[in-house]
């Protein structure tokens, strides 16, 4: 699996991967428990935790902000547009 | 100033091969050997919509950067952050409508956007008005939208003083800024970048189309199992 940009997270990160992957061909994709991929919500979470500190370290969060900033327009555009 | 592309291409799997190909393509150099400047994926989000069936998910993946050197080199360390890893953060969102049979993603580049952002929108779609082909192919169309914002930035930070002064050098033929001019700066960055994108553009879909075959001779449980395998070993799958 590839590396998380933590690789304190790589052990939770593969978990996790592992399960959505199983989780999406074998049941999203068949149409089965499309409500939502509970199974894999715990490592989720878990996974969500290690890597908040690594993306604020890096500035990640910030640069996330930006983008969502400078999307605005662009978004409320798209969505007009899309299905 | 924009810079526009738009591909079309048909793959020969069945659409939801084709959005599980799309979660995999960064999932180990070993499965697509094209991914090897991908240096980490990372989810940041996912959930369904209840209302709609839909699967969103958002993803960052860290690039080895595709910022041409030559382009680099040009660039003061206040635009480029100093950074001398050169590798770029890649915010990737997408949504799934299996109902509907659609994927709709979307990847832009998260830090040098003052330099070039370049914007990547891919449809993924059940094959249109030929409904005997559903079953075994997938059409996709990508957008690619580059923007060069380098003289914008330039102009900002440096504040009227500095445009009088590059008026001025402008008038009497010198100057940096006045020979290259930040146009001619933002349109050979917009053209250099592009002519890169369609080269990846050929890698990116030869990547996906390893991992369909893949997942066609051994299905999702055999691909993770070869990857973790290969992760272990830390050796190269052989290939098919």
């Amino acid at each position: 699996m590839s590396q998380s940009l933590a690789p304190e997270c790589n052990e939770v990160k593969e978990r996790y991967d592992t399960c959505f992957l199983k989780w999406y061909s074998e049941k999203y994709l068949r149409g089965l428990g499309t409500t939502d991929n509970n199974e894999c919500a715990g490592l989720f979470k878990e996974y969500s935790k290690c890597l908040q500190g690594a993306l604020k370290d890096r500035g990640i969060d910030k640069l996330l902000d930006e983008a969502r900033e400078d999307n605005k327009e662009n978004d409320a555009a798209l969505m007009g547009k899309k299905k | 100033m924009v810079l526009t592309h738009t591909t079309n291409h048909t793959y020969s799997h069945p659409f939801p091969t084709v959005t599980l190909a799309f979660f995999l393509r960064y999932c180990s150099p070993q499965l697509n050997p094209f991914a090897s400047h991908v240096l980490s994926t990372d989810t940041i989000s996912s959930h369904v919509d209840p209302t709609t069936g839909r699967l969103h998910t958002t993803r960052i993946h860290l690039k080895k950067s595709r910022l041409p050197p030559a382009v680099m080199k040009l660039l003061p360390a206040t635009l480029t952050g100093g950074n001398s890893d050169k590798a770029s953060y890649i915010l990737e969102t997408s949504v799934v409508d299996m109902r509907e049979g659609w994927m709709s993603t979307e990847s832009r580049n998260l830090n040098y956007v003052g330099v070039l952002s370049v914007v990547e929108r891919q449809l993924y779609t059940l094959p249109k008005n030929r409904p005997a082909a559903a079953a075994d192919s997938t059409d996709v169309e990508t957008k690619v939208v580059f923007r060069s914002r380098l003289g914008e930035r330039i102009r900002d930070r440096l504040g009227e003083a500095r445009d009088r002064a590059e008026a001025a050098a402008e008038s009497s033929g010198g100057g940096f800024f006045a020979r290259l001019g930040a146009r001619g700066i933002q349109r050979s960055i917009e053209t250099l970048a592009s002519t890169k994108t369609q080269d990846q553009l050929g890698k990116s879909r030869e990547g996906m189309r390893i991992i369909l075959e893949r997942l066609r001779h051994t299905g999702i449980m055999g691909v993770l199992e070869l990857t973790k395998m290969a992760s272990q070993r830390g050796m190269q799958v052989p290939a098919r």
